[in-house]
């Protein structure tokens, strides 16, 4: 929501949402109004859309915020729709919509923006002071309709506010679908003409259109660069995203879970679009998503026949009207995003869609501005565009082309996307949790930190074991200090290295360009190519040289010629690690450390924490680390007790409780950082449930086997669920849809009982 | 005489050999805080280690797998180690990890200085 707060007196208009409930864009909000303010008068806005960004209820939002100010910018609000079919017609609508949404205005009256009304009807309407040049207006337009010339009619209805009388006040015209005036019949190419019109005629604009298209719409106008700005419209972020799931689901009245929640976010990418339609899907049908499964099965019915298979069926059609070309399209489209070379040339195109060149790069140019490939001209890349996209070319793919039944591939296509989701959400959880990495050196600016910070081998000498206070007293007396670099750009190492992508994850190895001193010189050039090692341990030598070599090489094949290698693991490195590392040049932290980088870099720790509790059971949600689990483990002390649990059984629990905590803070990726318990009091036993949220560890079920001192250190770790096994009399792992949730039972033994509940 | 080390690893010196005191949780942390005051007495010239379980209530699979590694790292040193007064509880936890089996386990500090002064005069240590 913007910034700017409504009044009472707000009135929605044509906001389909109230500003309360319009959540995710209020920088791009507050970056239109700023367009309508009279520093900018007569310069546009290109809005450059990503496909499925969203962009109507932010312009609608936008007039309203425009109508409701009353100053003399005037809000004009026009949407090319897939039922306009010419310029022509698509010009001539737009003209009516000025005249109309400028007489609401000028009459103070938001009912007028919408009515169904002609222009003979809003020449009624239209204040005295009005009349005259609105009449004139009208005259004229009569007068070019019928003179057969449409490039002039439809400049003259495009030009329409130039023509409000000084003193009149300033139209702020905001202009909605432009990727649709590309392709409508006739002689005239609206878009270009939408874009000439608008930048020379003297008053302010937004023009929202797909990225890849408005700018080159914009060079073919001849528009004056000067006079345009742009702004990035782009799916929203996790966060944002989750708000609009909450407010859309409460206002569609659909039932949600924050599980369910999240995997909408992460399935449609935070998409406003996506999560939009879906929502409105589960309401149609009264479809509840508090599960997994509730949100699978109604993404494939609408994938199959809902608002996202017409979407993009829709879409299929515009870029290939006929039938047989079309099967044969997404044939080619299917097969070359499955198979293991997604790029090919213009020629093989050509040929395997029987097509003209002429015809194929009108269909390429649509593929290409939708996103769904990317098309340098000579070379076609498939296989990008969103996950819905994928899936619903593979169904079309089984269905038109293979002939297969329909029943077989919506079974299969569920039971892929129930497969599916907790990896979506797992991937999630891990980028999230490297995040910080990727945060902490975007904001390297040849700040000096003490030299310890990169050194694992010595921080650990000096600091392993001792209070954080006397880490950061430690930290503040020490002179050796490492000036870092200032970082130019940073990305994943899988963006320049595709194999990267098998070996790790996306964030999980960076690399970032880098300056020393800020200088910009081949001397001062140095690239930093980090990563972050999976481990619970401390990593060992092996599997240090391994990473080593692997970006020694990356480094080789990239042709870096100073470089600079940073190893992080959560638990530092061995000694003999430690000691090759720096043999070998290369800088080495444990996820320890990098916390105290990232506050030195003015980073803030978040650890909320939110109780709770029920009359018949206890609940209590604790933050993960600080040794919460001892706040569990004593709770449930007080709760044994008064089942007359013996002292011994009693410690059984409290060692399993504390078990159950490490085990979900070490492994879940926890995006809340939250432990959930429930305990819940029977009359022979004890009912323990520790949830969390987050990845499910891969040894889930697994009993491991009797440790020997002589295993990998790696395995001591494993034993937390091997005592909790041996201490609690019934250890069940619960199915739940997003991270773990371990019940753990211990009955009263009968000589216990005796004493019993009844006391 | 005490030796403070860190801010809550108490530990001294009863000749060669050093009595480390485990606080009340026995964790990550407060088990690295065992494994650095160890591996300094070590340093020192320490040929025996006592680590004292007397206030520790609680431990957990990580301490223990720390407690492991203190053995590990005693034994490269040729070092003896000893615990003291543990609790039945922690035994058990011990016991089913395999802990036992690698560390002697002595009624109270007195105890494990005999014990320990006794190996020492009946082995020789070998570097």
């Amino acid at each position: 929501m913007s910034s700017r707060s409504p009044s009472e007196n707000f009135r929605r208009i044509l906001g389909r949402v109230v500003r309360q409930d319009f959540v995710g864009r209020a920088g791009e909000l507050d970056r239109i109004m700023a367009q309508a303010e009279p520093g900018n008068a007569g310069r546009g806005l290109l809005l450059l859309m990503e496909p499925s960004a969203g962009v109507s209820e932010l312009l609608r939002q936008a007039y309203d915020e425009i109508f409701n100010d009353r100053t003399d910018v005037i809000p004009i609000y026009f949407a090319i729709t897939r039922n306009e079919t010419t310029a022509v017609s698509a010009a001539i609508e737009f003209l009516n919509t000025f005249v109309q949404q400028y007489i609401a205005f000028r009459r103070d009256e938001p009912v007028v923006s919408h009515a169904p009304l002609t222009l003979h009807d809003l020449l009624e309407l239209a204040p005295p002071a009005d009349f005259e040049w609105i009449e004139q207006l009208v005259e004229s337009y009569n007068r070019l309709r019928f003179s057969n010339d449409d490039k002039a009619l439809v400049r003259f209805c495009l030009g329409a506010p130039q023509r409000i009388p000084a003193g009149r006040g300033r139209p702020f015209v905001m202009l909605d679908g432009s990727q649709l005036a590309e392709y409508l019949n006739g002689a005239v190419v609206l878009g270009t003409e939408i874009l000439r019109v608008f930048g020379r005629g003297g008053f302010s604009f937004v023009l929202a259109g797909l990225r890849r298209q408005i700018l080159e719409a914009a060079h073919d106008a001849k528009c004056n660069f000067e006079l345009l700005d742009t702004l990035r419209l782009e799916r929203l972020d996790a966060t944002e995203a989750a708000r609009l799931v909450e407010h859309v689901a409460r206002r569609q009245q659909v039932g949600t879970s924050e599980a369910a929640r999240d995997l909408l976010v992460q399935q449609f990418a935070g998409s406003p679009f996506f999560i939009g339609i879906f929502l409105q899907a589960a309401r149609e049908k009264h479809t509840p998503l508090l599960s997994y499964l509730d949100c699978e099965r109604l993404y494939v019915d609408e994938l199959f026949g809902g608002h996202i298979h017409r979407h993009f069926a829709d879409l299929l059609e515009e870029i290939s009207p006929r039938l047989d070309t079309r099967h044969l399209l997404i044939r080619l489209l299917w097969e070359a995003a499955a198979g293991e070379e997604q790029t090919s040339s213009f020629e093989v195109w050509r040929k395997r869609l029987h097509m003209t060149g002429n015809e194929l790069e009108d269909v390429l140019h649509r593929l290409h501005v939708q996103e769904f490939v990317n098309w340098d001209e000579t070379t076609v890349e498939a296989g990008a565009g969103p996950q819905a996209w994928k899936d619903y070319l593979k169904i079309r793919y089984r269905l038109d082309v293979l002939n297969e039944p329909r029943a077989l591939v919506v079974a299969d296509m569920l039971a892929d996307s129930l497969k599916r989701a907790p990896h979506t959400m797992a991937r999630h959880y891990k980028q999230i949790a490297n995040a910080g990495l990727r945060d902490l050196i975007s904001r390297f600016n040849c700040q000096r930190v003490p030299a310890v910070l990169f050194d694992y081998n010595t921080f650990s000498n000096k600091y392993k074991g001792a209070e954080s206070e006397t880490i950061v007293s430690g930290l503040s007396a020490e002179t050796d200090f490492f000036k870092l670099p200032q970082t130019v750009h940073l990305a994943s190492c899988s963006a320049f290295i595709n194999d990267m992508r098998q070996i790790c994850e996306e964030d999980h190895c960076l690399i970032a360009h880098t300056f020393e001193e800020g200088t910009y010189s081949d001397a001062q050039q140095v690239i930093w190519l980090a990563a972050d090692i999976e481990s619970k341990m401390e990593v060992d030598v092996e599997i240090a040289r391994v990473w080593l070599e692997r970006l020694e090489n990356t480094a080789g094949r990239l042709g870096f010629s100073r470089y600079q290698i940073w190893l992080i693991s959560n638990e530092g490195f061995s000694a003999e690690a430690a000691t090759l590392l720096v043999r070998r040049k290369a800088l080495s932290s444990s996820r320890q450390q990098l916390g105290l980088l990232a506050s030195r870099l003015g980073e803030t720790p978040l650890t909320p924490v939110v109780p709770s509790a029920a009359p018949d059971e206890f609940l209590m949600v604790v933050p993960m680390g600080e040794d919460n689990e001892l706040i569990a483990a004593n709770t449930a002390e007080q709760i044994a007790k008064r089942l007359t649990f013996r002292p011994e059984a009693i410690n059984q629990i409290k060692t399993a409780i504390v078990e159950a905590c490490i085990n979900a803070s070490e492994h879940s990726f926890s995006p809340d950082r939250k432990i959930y318990q429930r305990f819940r009091v029977e009359s022979d036993r004890l009912v323990i449930t520790i949830s969390s949220r987050g990845v499910v560890p891969a040894n889930l079920n697994g009993t491991n086997s009797g440790s020997e001192t002589k295993q990998a250190a790696e395995e001591r770790r494993g034993w937390g669920l091997k005592l909790i096994r041996t201490l609690m009399d019934e250890v069940e792992f619960e199915r739940v849809d997003d991270g773990t949730s371990l019940r753990m039972t211990k009955y009263l033994r009968p000589q216990q009982s005796t004493k019993g509940a009844n006391e | 005489m005490d030796t403070p080390s860190g801010k809550l690893v108490r530990s001294h010196c009863v000749g060669t050999t050093a009595v480390v005191y485990a606080s009340d949780y026995l964790n990550k942390l407060t088990g690295e805080k065992i494994e650095h005051e160890c591996r300094r007495q070590l340093n020192c010239g320490c040929r025996a280690l006592v680590i004292d379980f007397s206030d520790t209530k609680l431990v957990n699979s990580i301490g223990v797998s720390i407690l492991l590694g203190i053995i590990d790292i005693a034994e490269k040193c040729g070092a003896r180690i000893a615990f003291s007064e543990v609790n039945n509880e922690t035994v058990q936890l011990f016991e089913m990890l395999g802990l036992t089996r690698h560390v002697v386990l002595a009624k109270d500090e007195r105890e494990a200085l005999i014990n320990l002064s006794h190996y020492e005069t009946t082995t020789p240590v070998v570097h």
